[in-house]
């Protein structure tokens, strides 16, 4: 059973999510303040985290950045501000995903959340390769020169999108749906954001990336063919 | 406006300037020349008076020892002539000198000793021929003005003053005694140099003062141009220096007022603004946490609607389309306010356009299809590439198709892309209702409907067209509307390729 931490202030709004995910089969550790989040989470670690911007106690982008200091679990962040700001401020803390609310479709939110706790194409065996990075899928790993480099589950997702077809340009539209399961959206800004984290932590020179490459006017590739 | 602004005070000290120096040119040149010919003519009187009676007693003194030596022979009046000559020419000279011209009177007695005679080759031509009429037929003094011309060919300014006088046994001879007004030529050309200069002086100064003078009105003025136009640039912090008591001053003071008085109402209108932008947008951000709330529990009690009565299950379909419209609703709302606070965020990426519009017509195919509406594309075989924010772009184009698709009556919309290397243009026309061109500025209106009466099919929120043209305008493009009653109605949206890029043509004609 898969246990998802839901973090909300709006006691209905955390039962009504209860209620959804409960009956989508999903396990639901609700937590109301901000504060208590770290050690709920160190209890009872939990395979996702649905965690609200506005807390009392301590603010949703500052318990982010905690959780990501001691864990690569999937975050997706609620907010009720839809604002580019508030929005790359969460995922630069650290969220794999945000939701606005309110969630045009509640269903979508379930979808996301299997998304991110679906184990990474577990199909593939063996190792791929970009460049001079080695990912090995099954054992969720990619080292380069034999050293690892640690990577969030989703950042480690979109490397292996890009690394089974080498030759593919893929959309920001197209990676929106394989890595993050959106069904419909042209939210570009998602895909931004966390192309620019994962280069920090697997290019040489970020600013020239060569691991995953920019295709003009069209979205990314794997490069090093 | 602000180049003539500034230039006006410059232009009125200027004129100023210009007419003082006029007007005071006439002045000095009149009073000038009035008292230059009163002092001319006074030294000239002066030279005439003393040069008779100078003239008178030399002439009276010659003919009166003429006469005495009438009855000496020939060689004594000879003498007597040299020494009379002699005496005239030196009595009384002192700076100038005096000639004396003697000329026989034509058509008296011829005696055998001719005393024609000039002094200092004085040429006898001097005398003018008028003076010699008038001496040859007077026996009192005449006199003139006249050039005294010298046989080396220079000449002076002169009086001559004549008379007969009778030599014995000589006969009838006119004598003249001219005297010069080189002396009285300098004087007055001196007089006349001065003048000229002080006049200049005079006028210079002049100019000087009025120029001093008006810039300090001037200077003012331009001043309060200057923060006018700072004013106009959005800075009301600027005010202007007040020193002394005058009514330059009271201008500042009131000036200053009216700044003073305008800075608080602005601030006060744009806190007011922004206090209700701010309610705004807080109210649609505390409507949220509800709204998701709602939307989950009727999404919960939808999907279990197969065990309810259909009265039930029928409610729960309203609930959640309400919900729907509520949160479009909600959404138009706070992307207005975003406007009106002026927090839009332009997110610029490259794109295809063609494709974006291929997509939403996608989207909204199934619309269409409940309508009976068939759109057709019209759009250049290649992609067209553009610079914008492709949110914004695919709703202004969600908008005006969904709006098409509303009042089309079941005739085919028409949806045409056109670009240039600088700009795009899509076209999207339909044949359906139509509005009244009178109405045509309305449309953007926020929640204006063309028709009260009319039934909304679509639930559109009535801010669609208004976000859509803040949209375009955001990206420094145009949104504008062609309609006629039962004609249908066209809307063109135009865009820079590169957002924030000038528009350098309208690709699609607006009009049919």
């Amino acid at each position: 059973m898969t246990l998802v931490m839901v973090v909300d202030d709006d006691q209905d709004l955390a039962e009504m999510l209860g209620i959804v995910l409960t009956g989508a089969g999903i396990d639901v550790d609700l937590v109301s303040r901000g504060d208590e989040v770290i050690d709920v989470f160190r209890n009872n670690p939990p395979d996702l985290v649905l965690l609200d911007v506005m807390l009392p106690g301590l603010d949703g982008i500052e318990v982010c950045k905690l959780i990501r200091a001691e864990s690569m679990v999937p975050i997706v962040m609620l907010s009720a501000k839809g604002d580019t700001h508030d929005v790359v401020r969460g995922l630069e803390a650290g969220a794999d995903d945000y939701m606005v609310k309110p969630f045009r479709h509640p269903s979508e939110l379930i979808a996301r959340i299997r998304t991110r706790l679906r184990r990474t194409n577990t199909d593939i065996s063996g190792l791929l390769t970009i460049a001079d990075l080695v990912i090995d899928v099954v054992a969720h790993q990619v080292s380069r020169a034999g050293k690892q480099i640690a990577l969030t589950r989703l950042e480690f997702d979109l490397l292996v999108a890009l690394a089974r077809e080498p030759g593919r340009v893929f959309s920001r539209d197209a990676l929106l749906s394989e890595v993050w399961g959106y069904r419909h959206s042209t939210d570009t800004r998602l895909v931004n954001v966390h192309v620019q984290r994962l280069r920090a932590k697997v290019e040489h020179d970020p600013e020239h990336p060569e691991i995953v490459v920019t295709v003009r006017g069209v979205g990314y590739k794997a490069g090093g063919q | 406006m602000r180049s003539s602004g500034a230039q006006k005070p410059h232009s009125l000290a200027l004129r100023v300037v210009l007419s003082t120096i006029f007007l005071s040119l006439v002045v000095i040149s009149v009073t000038g020349s009035t008292l230059y010919s009163r002092l001319s003519a006074g030294i000239k009187q002066v030279k005439v008076d003393t040069s008779i009676i100078e003239a008178r007693s030399t002439i009276f003194s010659a003919q009166y020892r003429l006469a005495i030596a009438s009855g000496n022979p020939n060689d004594s009046v000879r003498d007597i002539f040299n020494s009379v000559i002699t005496s005239a020419t030196t009595i009384g000279t002192n700076e100038s000198g005096r000639e004396v011209v003697i000329l026989r009177v034509p058509g008296s007695a011829i005696g055998k000793e001719n005393y024609e005679v000039s002094t200092n080759l004085v040429s006898s031509d001097s005398i003018p021929q008028y003076l010699r009429k008038r001496v040859q037929n007077s026996e009192s003094l005449e006199s003139t003005n006249l050039q005294i011309n010298y046989a080396g060919a220079t000449s002076v300014a002169g009086f001559a003053v004549g008379q007969r006088i009778s030599i014995p046994k000589g006969g009838e001879y006119e004598m003249y005694v001219l005297f010069s007004l080189a002396d009285q030529a300098a004087t007055l050309r001196l007089i006349s140099s001065s003048l000229y200069l002080t006049g200049l002086a005079l006028i210079i100064l002049i100019a000087l003062i009025i120029w001093i003078v008006i810039h300090q009105v001037v200077k003012p003025v331009r001043d309060a141009v200057k923060i006018s136009q700072q004013f106009t640039e959005g800075d009301f912090s600027q005010r202007m220096q007040v020193k002394s008591n005058d009514e330059i001053a009271s201008l500042g003071n009131a000036f200053n007022a009216m700044a003073e008085s305008l800075e608080k109402q602005i601030a006060r209108l744009e806190n007011l603004s922004r206090v209700q932008q701010r309610f705004v947008s807080d109210v649609s951000h505390e409507l949220r946490t509800p709204l998701t709330t709602l939307r989950m529990s009727s999404e919960v009690i939808h999907n279990a609607r197969e065990g309810f009565e259909p009265v039930i299950a029928r409610s729960s379909e309203l609930l959640i389309g309400q919900i729907d419209r509520f949160e479009r609703l909600l959404e138009d709302l706070l992307e207005i306010s975003r406007f009106d606070a002026e927090v839009a965020v332009l997110e610029a990426v490259e794109f295809d356009i063609c494709g974006s519009l291929e997509r939403c017509i996608a989207d909204l195919s199934q619309v269409a299809t409940e309508n009976g509406v068939e759109i057709n594309l019209n759009r250049p075989r290649d992609s067209v590439f553009i610079n914008g924010d492709i949110r914004r772009v695919e709703r202004i184009m969600r908008n005006l198709l969904s709006n098409a698709i509303d009042h089309a009556e079941g005739k085919p919309v028409e949806v045409r892309v056109m670009a240039s290397p600088e700009d795009v243009a899509v076209g999207v026309r339909d044949y359906g209702v139509g509005i009244e061109p009178k109405l045509l500025n309305r449309v953007f209106d926020r929640f204006w409907r063309a028709d009260p009466s009319r039934a909304r099919t679509r639930g559109g929120t009535g801010l669609g067209l208004s976000i859509a043209l803040e949209d375009a305008r955001l990206h420094n493009g145009e949104l504008e509307a062609w309609g006629e009653l039962g004609k249908g109605t066209h809307f063109v949206l135009y865009l820079p390729r590169r957002a924030g890029d000038q528009l350098q043509s309208r690709l699609i004609s607006l009009k049919g």
